[in-house]
């Protein structure tokens, strides 16, 4: 594991330098139009003393952990702008190297207050979905989990349709407000962790999702305030998510059924602020999910309720070192028509390792320069959320079981221009 | 002890020396821009991607220097962030689709000329360093 990881994480630095290095954010000429070229790409390692995570055999050091993007874009008027990213990835068994449009799409602004966004365009949601991929501008390796599950990318990431947004000044010098609405559609990539997990949903039962899509509308409504660096906000998302595909049981011969399922109650509640003075950030963040749907063709029903919540800080101690710590909260309840009607049950427990992820996290980031960045982080997890649920631990990587809890070493390394 | 008091002394007067001797940056915008005067606070939201507006409604263009030390006395001053974080925020706008990169130059007299021919453009150079046809907002 030492040689990989030393010949993967030296690999890795040296295309982030040299990418960086000569590239240096292009900008090229399609006849007359300036178009500019960026692009970002990280390489990680996981290593995990117990447990494997996120699909990675992460218990032997995995290195399967790299993402690339790249961005064109093009002011092609004051008021109008037109923009696409690709992107790709490898995250253990997931992304499998299938690219992918992060974005494309065409953003006319007749008025700070009053923009249009058409395409497919990334949602904003809470304070980092639309940005969880710059881990460059992120102190942190991996975000909190409990917000920003990176094996569930492909559920919040974008949406094609379309958006409108703005910016206004309030009166009275009370900072200003940010607003977007949104709606289109979501489909989510075959490679992402809900049907993934559905593979090996349970012992001998495997569930092939051919697609996993549907609309999606919601806002985000932010408050500048007046308070230098003090953001605040909320978001809502609703959304009607369906899948298609087929069920297989081995051992009752049970191959190619038809499978579907079908959300009738699915949303986020989402709560979120930031303060930063100089060399200090502090940021917490509070968000709901819940979905309620039919399964196996209508003949079941399930129900989850997710919650987490995170508070996290970094301060930069110089130029090229800065160190920061989060505690992440998660839990999970599930059911049927009781949690529906009356919330999660009051003999609920809160001790269960399955049905909780609580992780308490420390990093320390390098600048090398503005090209190139690399995080050492520690986790230190207790609980391993629900084994029928996409919560970082699958039962198709921990064949034997999984243990209370996880201590994780992560080392990311990445770059951009 | 005495030596090091003395050595300390001779730093420290060598460092005021060399704050003094810092460029002092001046903020600059083409005439179209009716405003003569910038808040802080206004200045950190355009430079930050944060704003396109000035106060009084002026649409405004910010022009960045690649490097140097008007570059980084203006950071300093008016963003409070060093150049990496700096433009890690606005590759974050670029990423997430909501923005593109600022033009970034290589000398201030480039910044002084795209300033002076591009309407709603805003700048920042050495106050030492030639500026005919543009004008020069104050900040407060």
């Amino acid at each position: 594991m030492k040689k990989v990881f030393r010949r993967s994480l030296a690999a890795g630095m040296l295309v982030a330098l040299t990418v960086a290095i000569s590239l240096h954010g292009q900008e090229i000429k399609l006849g007359n139009q300036a178009v500019q070229v960026h692009g970002f790409g990280t390489q990680g390692l996981i290593y995990t003393n117990d447990n494997n995570w996120l699909t990675m055999n992460t218990s032997a050091g995995s290195v399967k952990f790299t993402d690339v993007g790249l961005n064109l874009g093009s002011q092609i008027s004051r008021k109008v702008r037109a923009a696409a990213q690709g992107y790709d990835r490898s995250l253990g068994q997931l992304g499998k190297w299938h690219p992918q449009f992060d974005f494309y799409m065409l953003d006319v602004r007749p008025k700070p207050w009053l923009g249009f966004r058409g395409g497919k365009v990334k949602t904003v949601l809470g304070l980092y979905t639309d940005t969880q991929d710059m881990d460059f501008d992120h102190t942190f390796a991996l975000l909190p989990q409990s917000i920003y599950p990176i094996d569930m990318r492909d559920s919040s990431i974008a949406h094609v349709g379309g958006d409108i947004y703005g910016t206004e000044r309030l009166a009275h010098n009370l900072g200003s407000l940010t607003y977007t609405a949104y709606g289109g559609h979501r489909s989510d990539s075959k490679y992402s962790g809900y049907p993934y997990l559905l593979t090996n949903i349970a012992p001998g039962v495997h569930i092939y999702l051919t697609s996993y899509s549907g609309p999606v509308y919601g806002g985000d409504l932010r408050w500048n305030t007046p308070v230098p660096g003090l953001t605040v906000g909320v978001s809502r998302q609703n959304e009607d998510i369906s899948g298609v595909g087929t069920l297989s049981i081995p051992a009752a011969g049970v191959s190619g059924v038809p499978y579907n399922e079908k959300s009738f109650q699915d949303w986020t509640n989402w709560f979120y602020g930031k303060y930063t003075k100089n060399r200090l950030h502090i940021e917490a963040e509070d968000k709901r999910y819940y979905q309620a749907k039919d399964i196996f063709s209508s003949t079941a029903w399930f129900y989850a309720d997710t919650r987490g919540w995170y508070v996290s800080g970094g301060f930069r101690i110089n130029k090229w070192l800065e160190a920061g710590s989060y505690y992440s909260h998660y839990r999970i309840f599930i059911g049927g028509a009781d949690l529906v009607a009356n919330g999660p049950a009051l003999n609920f427990n809160y001790t269960d390792p399955q049905k909780r992820d609580n992780d308490k996290v420390v990093t320390a980031k390098i600048t090398f320069n503005q090209y190139v960045t690399l995080k050492v982080e520690g986790h230190f997890m207790a609980g391993n959320g629900l084994a029928t649920y996409p919560d970082g631990f699958y039962t198709s990587v921990n064949p034997l079981g999984l243990a209370d809890n996880t201590n994780a070493l992560i080392v990311r390394t990445g770059f951009n221009f | 002890m005495k030596k090091i008091l003395s050595v300390f002394m001779l730093l420290a007067a060598a460092s005021v020396l060399a704050v003094c001797a810092q460029a002092q940056v001046i903020v600059i915008a083409n005439p179209s821009v009716k405003a003569d005067v910038i808040t802080k606070n206004d200045l950190r939201g355009v430079f930050t991607g944060n704003a396109i507006t000035l106060k009084d409604g002026s649409q405004v263009v910010p022009i960045l220097l690649r490097d140097g030390a008007a570059h980084e006395e203006f950071l300093l001053a008016y963003i409070g962030k060093d150049d990496a974080a700096y433009r890690a925020g606005w590759r974050s706008i670029l990423f997430s689709g909501q923005g593109m990169m600022p033009k970034t130059l290589d000398s201030e007299a480039a910044v002084v000329e795209v300033v002076k021919h591009t309407a709603g453009a805003i700048g920042y150079i050495e106050r030492t360093t030639p500026h005919e046809g543009v004008k020069v907002l104050a900040v407060r």
